[in-house]
């Protein structure tokens, strides 16, 4: 490489610096703080039917177990060794039947519950790719995974992946509020995983896979991006900024992110290249 | 004696009892003895991973500060601070180490072994030597395991799961992974012997009488373990076997992306191999404690189990589903949606036939006349944990809440309470409970009071700390998990988990003197049956002779006959024992107690009878 396109590099990476440092952030400085012991918070137009299921999951569990508590107790407490024990092998017809009843009744309310509530859930949203595909509000990105952090491309205006304009960023997935987000994911070494707590969802980053993973944020900010899957000693470190933005915001960031890309845009880093042609979401 | 009695008498000829030291406790066929072995060498194991635990707890409570003392030792390289690379060893190996070396020796290779021929009115195990050899080639790998710490790079630090690409040579280098993959290769080939050697003996040599319906349901957690051992160990031994391949001579089964060379593999395969293996693993870990339970509420409330054939039923049901369900540990890995949905719908129907044991274990003991003793308390925590535990799997096995619930604390402390918890309280109720018969004398129940206190107390405050912080997000596998915007604040929380870790371990303490005390100390030796049990095993004398039964027993009755009114009338006591008839109190059925002062010279008369 020669000296002269090096410095045009340095200079492009310091433009980019510059003008990422300049840009305004609709008022978010840093990552908003959680408290307590509540989920994280949910910024997300889904992520209250994960929440909301596993909340009524919870209440249902907490009864069956104090339920079990009890009955326990009675047990223990009251039926002691001063207690007489009754000669009862439990298997008369009606002792079977309430068993079974007893055991069908709480299947069929909690795990109904759940199975009813998940396929609802996944059919229309989490695992409903081909709507999000259709749709022509969505924004797509691609991440690529690496030992410990998250490479993020953006197709740039001419809509083709792994070319010039494409818009590249490290650990910054910026994205427009309000709008589905549907995000393209692999990785090229070990096993990582997008996790997103504030939306409620995460895919795994698996060598030679592309997985899809969707969802659309309501409320700007910034947010963490954690890894997932244990992807060795440093997978603590792991660590990415999630930026809900406004759509002028966004746009403008994009244009920009994309010019500057560009600039630094050497076709003989072939690992730089790591992008793929989109694959459509079934 | 009738001629079936006397087939049964000849199919299982006795012994003469080993006289050298080398048969007598190295190479020794007896499996009463290799249980011990197996007993010991768990417990040493269980010594090891529990303390690993307290490093991990310590990692969280107080990140990158030394550990205090024991620091000194193990971290020396790094004065005493538990380093990024130190800890993903040490939650790798903690995981290995607590499922295939201390908890499968302790619960099946222990007490399947002492169990099994014992409460079946048998001998000895089907195949002796196999036993013998299940033992030294389980030995051979924990050699493995505790070389792997020693070798340039350290141990395995993949994770327990040991997901490739990360424990291929790239992300994991050195001997020490690769040696912990053998020794996993190695403890499998071990539990297939001991597997086989289980479901042959149950299927063989239960003595006259003892039909399907009348085994206690210790010996059926056994023997369905065993068959799911049987079946699934040699899926993860192939995994194994393609993982290094991939280490050692460069194929690619796992290998996909960047790393491939030419021609990928896919690094989902391992998963499905592992978790076909993983799944049912932590039913194997169950069944005995199950098993174990189900005895243990029907002896110590004085009342028969109830519905028995529904427990049998439901404990087989979860074995057969076990190999179905695995898929849920793979949701996040993009599989098909067909494909995960059906394993959403399998593992929620899984919960069913779990609860049909619930409500046989609380209805023994509802109307029952509860004697608390030690392994009764260990029971009913059992019973405790596996209900909470149990219970926060449903919204891990549904897709849609697992996208949040995946990966968190939330997870480790839902299968911390079921495989872990109610694996360890099975395991030492059982213990408590087969001392006298393996060693002839009472644990001291006040110090096991106190063991099981503080274990019981410690677990839960460990594990459901663990789901409170996972609840709020708390991803797992973190060196230090307050990275993040959404963890920071969770120091406390972790803090006082840790400090039930701590209260949990110096619980141990009291189990440590108190098995001490009871094997070396000065004891009196205990009555025949302390527990006023009807199981086959105490109508001989503590410890059994080599032979075990002088004469095999018929079997005239199931394992929970308590406060029979009949039995109460006609024998005067509240149990009537496997052996014991109720149409002819007279006869002389417990030949056996004949025995007692041959015990501890058992043999060459008995050889001789018998060869007459």
């Amino acid at each position: 490489m020669g000296l002269i396109k090096r410095l045009q590099q340095y200079w492009t990476r310091l433009g980019v610096a510059l003008f990422l440092f300049c840009l305004p952030l609709d008022g978010f400085a840093e990552v908003a703080k959680e408290s307590g012991f509540d989920m994280p918070r949910d910024v997300s137009l889904d992520g209250h039917r994960i929440t909301w299921l596993i909340n009524i999951t919870m209440v249902f569990l907490v009864i069956l177990f104090v339920i079990m508590v009890i009955w326990m107790a009675v047990a223990i407490f009251k039926h002691d060794e001063n207690h007489p024990a009754e000669y009862d092998h439990g298997d008369a017809g009606k002792q079977i039947a309430f068993a079974l009843s007893v055991s069908t009744v709480i299947f069929l309310i909690v795990d109904g519950n759940l199975y009813v509530n998940a396929m609802i859930d996944l059919d229309e949203v989490f695992w409903n790719f081909s709507d999000v595909e259709e749709n022509p509000d969505t924004v797509r990105i691609q991440v690529n995974a690496h030992q410990w952090a998250w490479d993020a491309r953006y197709a740039g205006p001419d809509g083709e992946w792994n070319t010039q304009d494409d818009a590249i960023t490290l650990n910054d997935i910026r994205i427009p509020v309000d709008k589905p987000i549907l995000i393209q994911l692999t990785s090229s070494d070990v096993i990582h995983a997008l996790n997103f707590p504030n939306m409620r969802v995460k895919a795994d980053a698996v060598p030679g896979t592309v997985s899809p993973l969707w969802f659309q944020a309501v409320e700007l900010g910034e947010f963490d991006i954690a890894c997932a899957e244990h992807c060795g000693s440093f997978h603590y470190k792991m660590k990415g900024k999630l930026t809900v933005l406004s759509q002028e915001a966004y746009d403008a960031w994009l244009t920009e992110m994309s010019h500057q890309s560009a600039l630094a845009y050497n076709p003989d880093d072939a690992d730089a290249h790591w992008g793929w042609p989109w694959k459509k979401e079934q | 004696m009738s001629a079936t009695s006397d087939a049964y008498q000849n199919l299982q000829p006795i012994h003469h009892p080993p006289t050298s030291f080398f048969n007598k406790y190295l190479w020794s066929i007896d499996h009463k003895v290799i249980a011990k072995q197996f007993l010991w060498g768990g417990l040493i194991f269980l010594l090891l991973g529990g303390l690993q635990a307290m490093f991990i707890r310590w990692q969280w409570a107080y990140p990158g500060q030394p550990v205090p003392v024991l620091g000194q030792i193990f971290f020396s390289d790094s004065g005493g601070v538990i380093t990024p690379g130190h800890y993903t060893s040490l939650f790798t190996s903690h995981g290995l180490i607590m499922i295939f070396w201390a908890i499968t020796p302790m619960m099946i290779g222990a007490f399947g072994n002492l169990t099994i021929p014992l409460m079946i009115g048998a001998r000895d195990m089907a195949f002796p030597a196999l036993n013998a050899a299940s033992f030294w080639t389980w030995f051979l790998s924990g050699l493995m395991v505790l070389g792997s710490f020693m070798v340039p790079y350290g141990t395995a630090a993949a994770g327990w799961t040991t997901y490739p690409p990360l424990s291929g040579n790239a992300g994991t280098p050195g001997w020490g992974q690769s040696l912990f993959v053998l020794a996993i290769f190695t403890t499998g080939s071990a539990t297939i012997m001991g597997g086989v050697n289980y479901v042959t003996t149950v299927i063989r040599l239960r003595a006259p009488g003892m039909t399907w319906d009348r085994l206690p349901l210790t010996v059926w957690g056994q023997f369905l373990t065993a068959i799911l051992n049987v079946l699934f160990v040699p899926v993860l031994a192939s995994g194994g076997i393609l993982l290094l391949l991939d280490r050692w001579f460069g194929t690619s089964f796992y290998v996909a992306g960047a790393l491939a060379g030419e021609g990928a593999g896919d690094p989902i395969l391992f998963q499905h191999l592992f978790w076909i293996f993983g799944h049912p693993e932590v039913y194997i870990l169950i069944l005995p404690a199950w098993g174990f339970i189900g005895d243990f509420v029907s002896f110590f409330s004085r009342k028969p189990a109830y519905w028995y054939k529904g427990s049998v039923w439901a404990m087989a049901a979860v074995s057969i589903m076990s190999a179905v369900v695995y898929g849920h540990h793979m949701y996040t890995t993009g599989m098909a949606p067909l494909l995960g949905k059906s394993f959403m719908m399998l593992t929620l129907i899984i919960s069913v036939p779990a609860e049909l044991l619930f409500l046989n274990w609380l209805h023994t003991i509802y109307h029952g006349s509860m004697r608390k003793t030690v392994p009764m308390l260990f029971a009913l925590g059992t019973i405790f944990v596996f209900g909470s535990g149990g219970l926060t799997g449903l919204p891990l096995a549904t897709i849609s809440t697992d996208l949040y619930l995946h990966a968190t604390m939330f997870v480790v402390g839902h299968f911390h309470l079921t495989m872990a918890s109610a694996a360890f309280l099975g395991t030492f109720g059982a213990i408590y409970f087969w001392f006298p018969k393996m060693f002839g004398t009472m644990m001291d129940q006040r110090l096991g009071k106190a063991h099981f206190w503080f274990s019981f107390i410690g677990l839960n405050g460990v594990f459901i700390g663990q789901m409170i912080s996972g609840y709020a997000g708390q991803p797992r596998r973190l060196y230090d998990p307050y990275q993040y915007a959404f963890t920071e604040h969770m120091i406390g929380i972790n803090q006082l988990t840790s400090y039930f870790a701590f209260f949990l371990a110096f619980g141990q303490i009291f189990f440590v003197i108190n098995w001490f005390k009871s094997i070396f100390g000065k004891n009196e030796k205990c009555e025949q049956n302390p527990w006023q049990v009807g199981t086959l095993e105490w109508s001989i004398p503590n410890p059994s002779p080599v032979y075990n039964f002088k004469v095999i027993p018929t079997v005239t009755c199931g394992p929970h006959e308590y406060s029979n009114p009949e039995c109460i009338e006609k024998l005067g006591k509240d149990w009537q024992g496997q052996w014991e008839s109720l149409d002819s109190p007279e006869a002389p059925a417990p030949e056996q107690e004949d025995d007692a002062d041959e015990a501890t010279d058992p043999g060459a008369e008995a050889a001789a009878e018998t060869s007459k």
